[in-house]
C-alpha cells in the first residue's frame, strides 16, 4: 500500500460524527482546563482517560489530544488577562500579555495567542507528519552530555528575559537554582534543605512556585495599595489583531513553532523551556527590543508559538519509537495500550490507517482549535471588565484552589504563598521573575544530566565532547556569551561617551 | 380461654414494645458500626498517568460502583512516593483514608532508604490485587544475547556495562544489581554502573539510545519496545511466561530466588484498621477485582490479576521486604542520604 491508500483506508476512521465531537469536546474541556490556573493540561489528559476505554481506539485517543492541544493554548487566557500562568507551558507569555492586558490590549493579546498558537499547531502537526521519522532518530542521539550542553545553551535564555539589569537577572536566576535543590538529588537520593519534613522531600510544587511567584504579587501589591488604579478602567480591549501586525510578526512564529518542534521532538524538554527560547530569540532579533516585556505583540506571539509548537511535535518520539516525550504523552501511551496497540515503528506497519487517522485527526483539531479557542476569547475577555476589587479576591481563591488540587496537599498552598512573598520582594525592587523561573526549571536538568554524563564515563570529563551535537551547542553557548559581552562593553562606551559629551560643554 | 384479655395485651405491648427497643438499639448499633457512612478518600502516592495511578483509577471504577459511600481518588507525589504514604500514616486508620500501596512505597524505598520518614510495619494491607513480572532487557543490536552473555561481559570489563533506573532507591535500581547478582555478579555495586533517570520511561528510552546497556522493569513498560523489535528481552522474572516476551523465565534458567522480583499494587490502610473494615474491604476487592472490564483494561497493559487475601498480602509484602532488606545489606545497596 502506498501513502494514498493509506490516508484513503484512514478517511473513514475520522470522518464520522464521534470523531469531531471527541475533538471538539476535547479542545473544549482542555481550554477551559487550562484556563483554571492549578488544573494544568496533564491534570486534564489523565482525568479524561478512563473516559477513553470504552470509545473506539481512534475516538478516545483524538479526545485525548484535543484535551492537550485545548490545555496548551487555554493556559494563555489567564496568563494574559490576570498574570497567573494556566499551566506552565504559558509562564512566558506572562512577559508581554499581561502588560498588553493593563494597557487596554487584552483583546489583541489574546487574539494574537490565539492565532500564533494555531499556526504554530500546524506547523507541528505537519512537521510530524513529514518528519516523523528524521527526528525520532535525531532524538535518540541525544544522551545525557548532549542533553547537559542544549540546557547549558538554553541558560543563556536568562540573559533574554532579565530586562534592564542583567545583575538582577542573574541574581533571580540564583534564587531559582537555590529553590531548585530542595528534595532528594536524583543520583545518590541525598536530602537537601528538607530538614527532615516528608513535604519538602518532594521538593518545592513547580506550580505552586509558578502561581505563588506571577499572581500572588499582583494581589499583595494590590492589597498594600488598593486605589492605585481607581479611576484607571482597563478597557475591554475590543482590538483585534489585524493582517498586518500578523504579518508582522510571522517570521517570529515560524521561529518560534520550529524552536517547539525540535524541543518537543526530544523526551524530556516540555513546553515551557521552549516557551522561553522562543521568546528571547524574538527579542533578540526584534527591532523592537527595547519594548520586550513592556507589552510587545511579538512577544506574546514569540512564546505561544514556541508552547504550541511542542503539542503535535511530542507525538514524534511517541510515534516513531515508543517513547513518551512528557507525562501527558506517557498517559496518552496508555491508551494507546488499553486498545492493543503499541506505538512504535512497527505501528506504521500493522496499524499504519490508524497513524495515518491520527495525522488527519490532528489537522483537523488545529482548525477545530482556531474557532473553539475564538468563542472561548469572547467570553473570557469580560474578565478584563471585572473592578479589581472583586477579581483579586477571586483570583486568589481560584488560586488557593489550584494549588491545593495538584497534590491535594496544604503544604504547596503554603509554598505558593511564600513564593508569593519572595515574588512581591522581587517585584518592589525590580528583580525579574522571568529568569527565576528558568533557572528552577533548568537547573535540575542540568545538574541531572552533568551527573549522569559523569556516572557513564566513570567521572571523565570527554564524554561532554564526544559527539557533534555537543560541539555544536558548546559552540553556540560561547557565541551567544561573547555577543552578550560585546554589547555590554558596547553600551558601556557609549554611555561613558555621552557622559563625556555632556560634562565637556 | 382468654380469661384475661387485658393481660394478654399487656403482654402484646410489652413484646413489641421489646422488639422495637431491641430493633431501634440494633439499629443504632448498625448506624455505629455500618462503615462507610461517609466518602472514602483513596491516596495515590505518585503523580497523574504512571503505572500506579493507572492501576489505583482502574480498580477505583468497579470499585466506586460496590462501595455505597464516594470513592475520592488523590493524587499526592512526591520524593518516591514518601509524601503520599507519610500522609495516610498520619491519617486515623478508620478506613476513611486508605492508599495504593506499591512496592516502591512498601518494600523497596523502606528497604533502601535510611533516612525513609515512615516504616513498613505502619501499615497495614487489605489486598495486593496486582502483579507486575519484572522482565530484564537489551537493545535489539545489542551483542548479549542472554543473561549468561550479559553476566559474562561485566565479568570481562567491570565498571563498564551500566543499567538504567528510575530513580534511586526504586524498584528498577534494586532489580538490575538483584537480577545479575542471581547470575554469578558478586559485587553487582561495584561492578556495574548505575544510571538514575527522572521516571520509568525516561530509564527505558536511556537503553535505547545507549546511555545504559540493560534495564530491568515492569514487563508492561518494556511491551511495546519488545513488540516493536527496539529492545530484546533476556528474561522475565516469574515463573509462568510472559505474553509477547520470547525469553526464558526464572524458573527455566533455575533462579527461583527471583520470583520474589515482580512489582504489585494494593489497598493499604494506616495500622490499626478495624477487624470489620477490613473484612468489608475483603468482599469489595473480591468484587471488583473479577470486574469484566478492569480485568482486561489491566490485562492488556501486562498486569497479572490476582487477588490475595489480607492475611497472604501481609506475608508476600513481608516476605519481599526481607529480601530487599538483605540484599541491600549484603551489597551496601542503602541510601543514607
Amino acid at each position: 500500500m502506498n501513502v494514498f491508500d493509506d490516508l484513503a483506508a484512514a478517511w473513514p476512521l475520522v470522518a464520522n460524527l464521534e470523531s469531531f465531537l471527541a475533538l471538539a469536546g476535547g479542545i473544549t474541556i482542555g481550554v477551559i482546563a487550562g484556563a483554571i490556573p492549578g488544573m494544568s493540561a496533564t491534570m486534564a489528559v489523565a482525568l479524561t482517560l478512563p473516559f477513553t476505554f470504552a470509545m473506539q481506539p481512534i475516538t478516545g485517543i483524538l479526545l485525548l489530544l484535543g484535551v492537550y492541544k485545548g490545555g496548551i493554548f487555554g493556559g494563555s487566557i489567564p496568563a494574559i488577562l490576570i498574570k497567573t500562568p494556566g499551566t506552565p507551558a504559558s509562564s512566558a507569555t506572562i512577559l508581554d500579555g499581561y502588560p498588553m492586558a493593563e494597557k487596554g490590549q487584552a483583546g489583541k493579546a489574546l487574539d494574537m495567542a490565539l492565532y500564533a498558537s494555531c499556526t504554530a499547531d500546524m506547523i507541528s502537526n505537519l512537521s510530524l507528519i513529514m518528519f516523523a521519522g528524521w527526528l525520532a532518530s535525531f532524538a535518540l542521539s541525544f544522551g545525557p552530555p548532549e542533553f547537559f550542553t542544549l540546557i547549558l545553551f538554553s541558560l543563556t535564555i536568562i540573559a533574554g528575559v532579565s530586562g534592564d539589569s542583567l545583575i538582577k537577572g542573574l541574581l533571580a536566576a540564583v534564587f531559582g537554582l537555590l529553590l531548585a535543590t530542595v528534595g532528594l538529588d536524583l543520583v545518590y537520593g541525598t536530602n537537601r534543605f528538607t530538614f527532615n519534613d516528608a513535604n519538602l522531600m518532594g521538593g518545592l510544587n513547580f506550580i505552586a512556585v509558578l502561581i505563588g511567584l506571577f499572581a500572588i504579587p499582583e494581589i499583595l501589591a494590590y492589597v498594600w495599595r488598593p486605589r492605585s488604579d481607581k479611576g484607571q478602567i482597563r478597557a475591554l480591549g475590543e482590538q483585534h489583531v489585524t493582517f498586518a501586525e500578523y504579518r508582522r510578526c510571522f517570521r517570529t512564529i515560524i521561529r518560534g513553532s520550529f524552536i517547539g518542534v525540535f524541543l518537543g521532538s526530544i523526551p524530556g524538554i516540555g513546553a515551557a523551556p521552549a516557551a522561553f527560547l522562543s521568546y528571547s530569540e524574538a527579542r533578540r532579533r526584534s527591532p523592537n527590543k527595547k519594548n520586550f516585556g513592556k507589552g510587545e505583540l511579538e512577544g506574546v506571539a514569540a512564546s505561544e508559538s514556541g508552547n504550541n509548537g511542542v503539542a503535535g511535535a511530542t507525538l514524534i518520539p511517541l510515534l516513531a519509537l515508543g517513547v513518551p516525550g512528557d507525562v501527558i504523552t506517557a498517559i496518552i501511551i496508555g491508551a494507546f495500550m488499553v486498545h492493543g496497540l503499541q506505538p512504535g515503528p512497527m505501528m506504521f506497519v500493522a496499524n499504519a490507517n490508524i497513524i495515518y487517522a491520527l495525522f488527519m485527526g490532528l489537522i483537523i483539531s488545529s482548525v477545530l482549535l482556531f474557532f473553539i479557542g475564538g468563542v472561548a476569547i469572547r467570553m473570557f475577555r469580560y474578565i478584563v471588565d471585572v473592578p479589581k476589587s472583586v477579581l483579586m479576591p477571586a483570583v486568589l481563591i481560584l488560586c488557593v484552589f489550584g494549588v491545593y488540587a495538584v497534590n491535594n496537599n496544604v503544604f504547596d498552598v503554603i509554598v505558593m504563598f511564600l513564593m508569593g512573598w519572595l515574588g512581591y520582594f522581587m517585584l518592589r525592587n525590580d528583580i525579574p521573575a522571568a529568569p527565576f523561573l528558568i533557572a528552577f526549571i533548568l537547573g535540575p536538568l542540568l545538574e541531572d544530566n552533568f551527573r549522569q554524563a559523569m556516572l557513564m564515563s566513570n567521572g571523565a570529563a570527554d564524554i561532554l565532547f564526544r559527539s557533534w551535537i555537543t560541539w555544536f551547542f558548546w559552540g553556540a553557548t560561547f557565541l551567544t556569551i561573547a555577543a552578550l559581552v560585546r554589547t555590554g562593553l558596547r553600551q558601556r562606551s557609549e554611555a561613558a561617551e555621552a557622559l563625556r559629551a555632556t560634562t565637556s560643554e | 380461654m382468654m380469661k384475661d384479655p387485658g393481660r394478654l395485651r399487656r403482654a402484646a405491648v410489652l413484646g413489641l414494645a421489646t422488639l422495637a427497643a431491641g430493633m431501634s438499639a440494633f439499629a443504632v448499633s448498625d448506624a455505629r458500626a455500618e462503615y462507610p457512612d461517609r466518602p472514602i478518600t483513596l491516596v495515590i502516592a505518585y503523580g497523574p498517568g504512571g503505572a500506579t495511578d493507572i492501576s489505583g483509577r482502574s480498580l477505583a471504577v468497579p470499585l466506586g460502583k460496590i462501595i455505597p459511600q464516594p470513592l475520592l481518588v488523590v493524587n499526592r507525589a512526591g520524593a518516591g512516593g514518601a509524601t503520599g504514604a507519610v500522609s495516610v500514616r498520619d491519617a486515623a486508620p478508620d478506613g476513611y483514608t486508605m492508599m495504593v500501596s506499591r512496592v516502591g512505597t512498601h518494600t523497596v524505598n523502606p528497604a533502601m532508604k535510611a533516612t525513609l520518614p515512615y516504616k513498613l510495619a505502619e501499615f497495614e494491607e487489605v489486598g495486593v490485587y496486582e502483579i507486575n513480572p519484572v522482565a530484564c532487557a537489551v537493545k535489539e543490536d545489542s551483542d548479549i544475547k542472554s543473561m549468561d552473555d550479559l553476566v559474562a561481559k561485566i565479568k570481562a570489563a567491570p565498571k563498564t556495562v551500566s543499567y538504567s533506573s528510575s530513580g534511586v532507591g526504586s524498584l528498577l535500581h534494586i532489580a538490575g544489581a538483584m537480577a545479575v547478582r542471581e547470575f554469578g555478579v558478586e559485587n553487582p555495586v561495584e561492578e556495574l554502573i548505575h544510571i538514575p533517570l527522572k521516571g520509568g520511561g525516561a530509564a527505558a528510552t536511556a537503553v535505547l539510545a545507549g546511555t545504559a546497556t540493560f534495564i530491568c522493569t515492569n514487563s508492561s513498560a518494556l511491551a511495546s519496545f519488545v513488540a516493536n523489535k527496539q529492545l530484546r528481552p533476556l528474561m522475565v522474572t516469574t515463573k509462568e511466561p510472559v505474553p509477547g516476551f520470547e525469553a526464558p523465565t526464572a524458573a527455566d534458567l533455575g533462579k527461583p530466588n527471583l520470583h520474589q522480583l515482580v512489582g504489585w499494587s494494593g489497598i493499604g490502610a494506616p495500622k490499626g484498621l478495624p477487624a470489620e473494615v477490613t473484612e468489608k474491604w475483603r468482599g469489595w476487592m473480591k468484587e471488583a477485582t473479577s470486574d469484566k472490564d478492569f480485568l482486561e483494561t489491566m490485562t492488556k497493559r501486562g498486569s497479572v490479576i490476582q487477588l490475595m487475601s489480607p492475611e497472604e498480602s501481609a506475608a508476600f509484602i513481608q516476605k519481599q521486604y526481607e529480601l530487599f532488606t538483605k540484599l541491600v545489606n549484603d551489597l551496601g545497596m542503602r541510601v543514607e542520604g
